[in-house]
């Protein structure tokens, strides 16, 4: 038998159960804002946000609860508080978009909070005259609204992530599209496409990609033929050195990259290879391996011997049973391993600045560089360039995508 | 005539571990011979070295007198089905079955049109007509489980091997599939050895059971006749002992059930 008490003590209206969360979620997002804002110097609206910031922290404090009207005035009060604050700094300060958004996340909460507060089904609640049947009523309106308004909470908050990641990104966008070589981008004004064409039009752009390619597949096919069977061999097999050069191959991972700069250096133009693409995807391979190989052990380890048995009596020898049965399962993993020494191979800049010195042999992110310092720091031409550089990139990320799910969750092999 | 002969037979792996003891065992043309033992017995190492999943160490095994000890697995003319059922992912239930029809060589390869009757003929007798299209993540156990006796029977064995066939599927499906694995024995008459830990499912399956216990053969004879004659203390107390309980446990219930309704 369920007591009225115990039907009462387990209703909070939705509106405050969702301020809680959301108050506690703009004070986080305040403080954030507050200090970019002071970075930037910010004066009168620097003690504004701060004001705004304390009253918030209040309000979450004294938020209404059951049977206790004179909290539930408090709340309506702070939360005009916040309101008032969040207005004065609009009037206040110069309106810049960083601006409209701080104020946003003051005059928001806090009428948010006025309207909430003063809602029926709070007041009712918080001078304790709601009946049983209304009790009973509002546990049911509280499950349709509460996850609703939850999945919006939690949107508005990865909403500002997802800003913060693009952020970069369109400042580059917005420089490769201004006319001229500023850093500054002209913002909205009139934008040219002149940049990607300048680029696009370039024979050095095109060498450079051409090289990169050339590196970047060479670099993901010998990998690939060297670490897949390595990887099945370490799976599969037990042999004498296997654990010690299991753990040799990542011994070479641990060491930073500047510290074998030199021996490769000194390695690579004693076999003549400086100013090649082999040199270099001799040396991004060594660095790319280890690592594909253990993932690529890792997933044939979920590969079940009883599969390859039944291959084995099927007829297949033990070639067949590799090439016809792990491998087709392996794919994810594969096309994961690809991806990874595409990508290590595409944006390494050290050693391919060291050993290819000659202009025609630079690779993408060398020759990016190289526009900064020769042509007399061509920002435009730059970032229009990098764009371009991620393009395959991104593609690749895009048409691998399904294939990268399933091969990071690896193991979904079952019979 | 295809018959198994182990002769002398004793596997001993790196460790010094031995699993199978000096076995000499004799199968018949169209026998149903159940291997039966506890865990860890040898009895799975047995059907493997058959198989040609683990190497001989001592005596020889021979199909239809021919000693097959070095014969890679794919040319002893067996089918086996995997505790797991170990179908391949990637491949529909008609590629699952085709594989080892396709793997094959020389004389041995079959047509096209062959392999379609073949695939048909399998299929409806395992009813699994309507599922050749799918992919086995797609199946039910019991349908699993069909795919993967089809896949080692659409090759006609010469010996059709079975590891605890039926371990992985509940008690209902398992006494259906039972009777099923019977029937198909009884009609195709393909000298069959399965290996089990469930003593009722060698009582009702097996022409003759090999009982097993660390590495050695204890008895070797008819189901009905081990019971009646248990060879010796573990043959009575693995078999005879643990099929009485089974019987007293049913009759308590029965005699409860009888009182109650008297009342």
């Amino acid at each position: 038998m369920i007591s009225e008490t115990t039907v009462r003590r387990w209703y909070v209206p939705v509106e405050v159960e969702t301020l809680r969360r959301w108050l506690l979620v703009s004070f986080i997002v305040n403080l954030v804002l507050l200090s970019i804002d002071m970075l930037r110097g910010g004066g009168m609206g620097l003690q504004m946000g701060f004001l705004g910031l304390v009253v918030i922290g209040l309000l979450i404090n004294t938020l209404p609860e059951e049977s206790s009207p004179s909290s539930r005035n408090t709340s309506l009060v702070l939360g005009g508080g916040v309101l008032l604050i969040g207005l004065v700094r609009f009037m206040m300060t110069p309106m810049t978009a960083f601006d409209a958004w701080m104020q946003a996340w003051l005059i928001g909460p806090g009428a948010l909070t006025i309207l909430w507060v003063s809602s029926p089904p709070v007041t009712a609640w918080s001078t304790r005259t709601l009946s049983l049947k209304a009790v009973e009523y509002g546990l049911e309106r509280n499950q349709r609204y509460g996850p609703r308004l939850r999945a919006f909470g939690a949107h508005l908050v990865l909403l500002h992530f997802v800003v913060l990641t693009l952020l970069p990104l369109l400042w580059i966008l917005d420089i490769a599209l201004s006319p001229g070589n500023a850093l500054g981008g002209s913002l909205g004004g009139p934008y040219t496409g002149e940049h990607f064409s300048n680029m696009l039009g370039s024979d050095a752009f095109w060498t450079w990609m051409r090289n990169s390619l050339i590196v970047s597949i060479g670099t993901t096919l010998l990998g690939l033929v060297v670490a897949i069977p390595a990887g099945y061999a370490f799976s599969r097999y037990k042999f004498t050195g296997r654990d010690v050069s299991m753990f040799a191959f990542l011994l070479v991972q641990m060491f930073p990259g500047i510290i074998i700069l030199v021996p490769y250096f000194l390695v690579m133009k004693s076999l003549g290879l400086l100013n090649s693409h082999l040199g270099l995807i001799l040396a991004y391979c060594v660095t790319a391996l280890p690592l594909c190989v253990w993932m690529l052990k890792g997933f044939f380890d979920t590969v079940p011997r009883e599969l390859e048995e039944a291959a084995l009596l099927d007829g297949c020898n033990q070639f067949q049973v590799f090439t016809k049965v792990v491998l087709p399962l392996s794919l994810p993993a594969v096309a994961v391993t690809a991806l990874f020494s595409f990508l290590a191979a595409w944006n390494e800049f050290l050693l391919a600045l060291t050993f290819n010195t000659s202009n025609d042999m630079y690779t993408l992110p060398v020759g990016l560089a190289s526009m900064i310092s020769s042509t007399g720091q061509a920002w435009g031409d730059f970032a229009a360039a990098s764009l371009l550089v991620s393009l395959p990139v991104a593609l690749l990320f895009l048409f691998f995508q399904k294939f990268l799910i399933e091969g990071l969750s690896a193991g979904g092999v079952k019979g | 005539m295809v018959n198994v002969n182990f002769e002398h037979v004793s596997k001993r792996y790196e460790d010094g571990f031995e699993a199978v003891k000096g076995l000499s065992l004799e199968v018949r043309d169209g026998e149903f011979l159940v291997l039966l033992g506890p865990s860890g017995c040898g009895k799975s190492t047995t059907l493997r070295m058959l198989a040609g999943l683990e190497e001989v160490t001592d005596g020889t095994i021979s199909i239809d007198g021919v000693t097959v000890n070095h014969l890679p697995a794919g040319a002893r003319g067996l089918g086996m089905v995997f505790q797991s059922y170990a179908l391949y992912p990637h491949m529909t239930v008609r590629d699952n079955m085709t594989f080892g029809l396709r793997m094959a060589k020389g004389k041995e390869r079959l047509s096209e049109a062959e392999i379609n009757t073949r695939v048909k003929e399998t299929a409806n007798m395992l009813e699994l007509s309507e599922h050749l299209g799918k992919k086995p993540k797609e199946l039910s156990g019991g349908q699993r489980q069909r795919v993967a006796l089809g896949r080692a029977l659409i090759r006609r064995p010469q010996v059709l091997l079975m590891d605890e066939p039926l371990s992985n599927l509940d008690a209902e499906l398992r006494h259906q599939m039972r009777q099923e694995i019977r029937r198909l024995h009884d009609e195709l008459g393909t000298t069959t050895i399965y290996v089990t830990h469930d003593q009722i499912e060698a009582m009702t399956l097996a022409d003759r059971v090999a009982i097993l216990d660390q590495g050695v053969l204890q008895q070797h004879a008819p189901p009905l006749e081990a019971y009646k004659q248990p060879a010796n203390e573990f043959v009575e107390s693995f078999l005879c002992r643990h099929l009485d309980d089974l019987v007293d446990t049913a009759n308590t219930l029965l005699r409860s059930d009888a009182q109650e309704g008297g009342n």
